[in-house]
């Protein structure tokens, strides 16, 4: 418990004294701000967008990027790696704002607002983490705007409300392309079987 | 399945566990680009005197009399950097060398 806490301790002074070489402008700083945490930057950024994976480069240099003209105000509260994400985590929503922004959403049809497709009893047999990775990779597999809508919807769980604010769309534009994502992504669970 | 197991599966995807090399190393060159924009770079000799270490051709720069020399930045003209950006894993094995680093050399 002690050994941990010396460790957290430890790692805030050195995100610390990173950020304070970097603002001096120090370019071994910038090599070591991405030696340290390109990694889990990119994997993130990978989760979300994948399979569009020339995206993921871009992203994630971009967020580097927005990172490094932004470290004044790095305060040291979270872990540098939280702050990095936190970043990143913004830019993938504005690109999910932007990418549904570009689709067409349906105006019209019979689904019901959310729950459409009853889920529950898909491949009851697998544990919680098997179904996790399959969703993961069912999700993956989707036409990009499904998969964009699930992941916004679910992983960065945002509300169909806030989705609509973002895109321009309505509510309930918003809530059939959740509906048809869903049921898409059924028939690619069950045709994945 | 719930929403609750569409939500865990955003901790499930595989990512690759690395960034490429030419990623690291074009997001470090970026980094240096808009310290540069931003104002001079920290010299050379304070980063050498911090226990930073150097490359053979920062070793040059560091040595050289002029604060105004020290603070630019001689990875935009050489052929590490060109090779580590386009090249994954590329034969760079300058000590020093942050872009051998990216490379894991």
């Amino acid at each position: 418990m002690l050994k941990a806490r010396n460790s957290t301790l430890a790692s805030h002074a050195t995100d610390l004294d990173l950020v304070q070489a970097a603002l001096l402008r120090d370019r071994k700083a910038a090599a070591r701000l991405v030696e340290l945490h390109a990694d889990a930057v990119h994997a993130y950024v990978w989760r979300r967008l994948a399979p569009k994976v020339d995206m993921v480069d871009d992203l994630t240099q971009e967020v580097f990027l927005a990172a490094w003209r932004g470290l004044d105000s790095f305060t040291g509260a979270a872990p540098l790696r939280n702050w990095l994400l936190s970043i990143a985590r913004h830019k993938v929503e504005d690109y999910y704002r932007r990418t549904l922004a570009a689709v067409c959403v349906p105006v019209d049809g019979d689904e019901e607002s959310e729950p459409g497709v009853a889920l529950a009893d898909l491949d009851g047999d697998m544990d919680a983490a098997q179904k996790a990775r399959k969703v993961a990779k069912v999700i993956s597999e989707l036409p990009y705007e499904y998969a964009i809508v699930l992941r916004w919807r679910y992983w960065e769980d945002r509300s169909a409300r806030e989705m609509a604010q973002a895109t321009g769309r309505t509510e309930k534009a918003i809530e059939r392309l959740v509906a048809r994502a869903r049921a898409k992504f059924r028939e690619q669970w069950e045709m994945s079987k | 399945m719930t929403d609750d197991v569409l939500r865990r599966a955003a901790d499930e995807a595989v990512a690759p566990e690395q960034a490429s090399s030419r990623l690291k190393s074009r997001i470090y060159s970026g980094l240096v680009a808009a310290a540069q924009d931003a104002g001079p770079l920290r010299t050379l000799s304070e980063s050498k005197a911090d226990g930073e270490k150097l490359c053979v051709f920062e070793h040059a720069v560091a040595a050289l009399p002029s604060t105004g020399l020290q603070s630019r930045n001689p990875c935009v003209v050489c052929h590490a950097r060109l090779l580590a950006e386009r090249v994954e894993r590329a034969p760079i094995y300058w000590p020093g060398c942050p872009y051998a680093r990216f490379c894991g050399h």
